[in-house]
């Protein structure tokens, strides 16, 4: 199928451009962006980053972690100290705090690379539309669609702002 | 899985010029040609790690009498080191977790150089809690794993908290670092050749700054700042009640945690002007990392000092308002006793001089600030010397008080911890870029739209 790409330089363009296209039914969509943008972002992927859900995992995790871990220790080497109570919360607290934030930090990290797609595609290869002109200050968009449609997906780009488009498969 | 190798072949050739800006092409130019200058300094600190290393070898073999440990004060140089390093090393969660959540984007010029300072800092102070115990080949037994006795740790235990405090700030200071990094290691791999190429292509794992990629990258960034903040708040609370659990006179306050995080973020403001005013001067970096920068930092010492300088009179406050005679007498010496210099060093440097920053002029006179960061720098090492050293010299009955001074094995391998820490950073800065690059993009590409639109 042929894979089309608009060259942009300013992200207000890009993002009508992604929204035009998705209006009239392209919805096989990649952008290139040299810079967070998080408006071109939220035009092509409507639900928010799946990664806030690895972050409240992992800080459950940690914190019931370093409950368990610091409460349960402690009643397996029991050290009597004035017939206290052998778990003391207060100090462990420290302890699930640490780990929440540890659990949470590791997981949210494992969240970007599986929602974010990292590693991503075969080492050494970048996607046909890519080049170094996305990590210098340009904006792509590509488009993969039915040969009919070209035409149309070349006027729509250059109409919202495209400095440069091209086909690069045919 | 082995890369294909056409792959790697393919990756050996210079990439065919496209337009390129000049922000990559400025920030990346730091990592070009290796000057005589930053050979020399890196030798210097190869070398003074390698003097504090064979001294530090010499310590284990001989034990640790020949630092200037003896009764009653065995927390010495060591520990007010290792302290000092955590202090620097606050900094740079502080610029780049709580001042983007705060939307603070003047940030994004100095956040790099910060968040890799933190790391080296943290490992640096790593080192000393290792050094410090002697016995390092025992170091392991602060970890809870399971063992032939039985036995697990003490998580009563301040020094426990430490220890998962220190591990988990290293842990998600060095995620941070690297996180931040891969949209900026992939315009150096779509720039770079030869082995650096190969590397960058590894380290990017393929970013090419999609919206899936950004989505999950910004998201990440804002739940790892939400997760830093508390952290860096916590850490050096963490390291104040190593002292304040302890009924030591001087040590038993409860003011140390807010105390202590204010000295960590003042200490690491001046490290990082410390490092970047020299850093700005021979990268030609003055568009990036402008006055305006360093006039905000100097704001933040200026503020930290204020609250560090209401910490040393509210101790002395609560020393005679306690009616205490063991605090009383340890604030009295710490003034007039034997560590007087010490003691004024502090005060000076860290209470006094930045108050300087309240005129503008000195703000924003670049001399000026690097001057002043060096001697809070100075100060700062001080005051952690003060506060441990006093405190254990006069502690509750008068037959166990003593003098330290901390012997010349100890002074070495002081110094070999800034050489440490200076190794980490001068390889960093040629091969990381030193300036988060599409960061800065983010700000310029916004002002050229919007200049464009008007």
């Amino acid at each position: 199928m042929p894979l089309l790409l608009g060259v942009y330089d300013n992200p207000a363009h890009v993002v009508d451009s992604i929204k035009r296209l998705r209006n009239r039914g392209f919805e096989d969509l990649e952008t290139y962006s040299p810079a967070p943008f998080p408006e071109i972002d939220d035009a092509l992927i409507d639900k928010p980053s799946p990664v806030r859900a690895f972050t409240l995992i992992g800080g459950l995790l940690g914190v019931v972690t370093g409950y368990a871990l610091t409460i349960w220790m402690s009643y397996d080497w029991e050290l009597p100290v004035g017939g206290k109570p052998f778990a003391s919360i207060p100090p462990y607290t420290i302890i699930a705090f640490e780990l929440t934030i540890l659990f949470g930090g590791l997981l949210t990290v494992l969240g970007l690379f599986l929602m974010g797609g990292l590693p991503h595609g075969p080492f050494g290869v970048t996607e046909p539309g890519y080049s170094s002109r996305f990590s210098a200050e340009e904006f792509g968009v590509a488009v993969t669609c039915d040969e009919r449609d070209v035409g149309e997906i070349e006027a729509l780009m250059r109409a919202n702002g495209a400095g440069d488009v091209t086909l690069v498969e045919a | 899985m082995p890369p294909p190798p056409t792959a790697v072949a393919t990756m050996m050739e210079s990439t065919p010029a496209e337009p390129d800006s000049k922000v990559n092409r400025d920030i990346l130019h730091v990592m070009e040609d290796t000057t005589f200058g930053w050979l020399a300094l890196l030798l210097v600190a190869i070398g003074t790690v390698t003097g504090a290393g064979a001294i530090w070898f010499y310590q284990v073999y001989k034990g640790l009498g020949i630092a200037g440990y003896t009764h009653p004060i065995f927390w010495g140089a060591y520990i007010v080191t290792f302290v000092f390093w955590v202090g620097i090393a606050h900094a740079g969660t502080l610029i780049s977790a709580i001042l983007y959540l705060f939307r603070a984007k003047w940030r994004n010029a100095i956040n790099r150089s910060a968040e890799a300072m933190t790391v080296f800092a943290v490992l640096t102070a790593g080192q000393f809690l290792g050094i410090h115990v002697g016995r390092i080949w025992k170091s392991y037994f602060i970890l809870p794993y399971p063992n032939q006795r039985g036995l697990w740790v003490n998580f009563k235990s301040p020094l426990l908290w430490d220890t998962f405090a220190i591990s988990t700030y290293g842990t998600i200071s060095f995620l941070f670092l690297f996180v931040g990094m891969i949209p900026d290691i992939a315009i150096a791999r779509d720039r770079a050749t030869g082995w650096r190429k190969l590397l960058y292509t590894v380290l990017a794992m393929g970013w090419q700054g999609t919206s899936r990629q950004w989505k999950s990258h910004n998201r990440t960034v804002l739940h790892l700042s939400g997760l830093a903040t508390p952290l860096v708040l916590s850490v050096h609370s963490v390291v104040s009640w190593d002292f304040a659990m302890a009924i030591v006179p001087g040590w038993h306050a409860t003011i140390f945690a807010p105390y202590f995080v204010a000295g960590a973020i003042f200490s690491g403001f001046a490290m990082v002007l410390t490092v970047m005013i020299p850093v700005r001067r021979i990268y030609k970096l003055e568009s990036y990392i402008t006055n305006y920068h360093f006039e905000n930092m100097t704001r933040f010492i200026l503020l930290t000092s204020l609250i560090v300088g209401y910490a040393y009179g509210v101790e002395y406050f609560i020393a005679w308002y306690s009616a205490v005679e063991p605090e009383r007498t340890s604030f009295w010496y710490r003034a007039f006793g034997p560590y007087w210099i010490s003691t004024w060093i502090m005060i000076i440097c860290n209470g006094v001089v930045p108050q300087i920053f309240w005129f503008k002029k000195f703000r924003t006179h670049i001399p000026t600030i690097f001057v002043v960061s060096v001697l809070i720098n100075i100060g700062m090492w001080f005051e952690r010397y003060v506060i441990i050293i006093t405190g254990l010299s006069t502690e509750y009955n008068t037959s166990v008080w003593g003098v330290y001074t901390p012997a010349p094995a100890e002074l070495i391998i002081m110094a070999g911890s800034f050489g440490f820490f200076s190794m980490f950073f001068l390889l960093f800065i040629k091969v990381f870029p030193v300036i988060a690059i599409a960061e800065v993009k983010e700000l310029e590409i916004h002002a050229k739209a919007h200049g464009g639109s008007h």
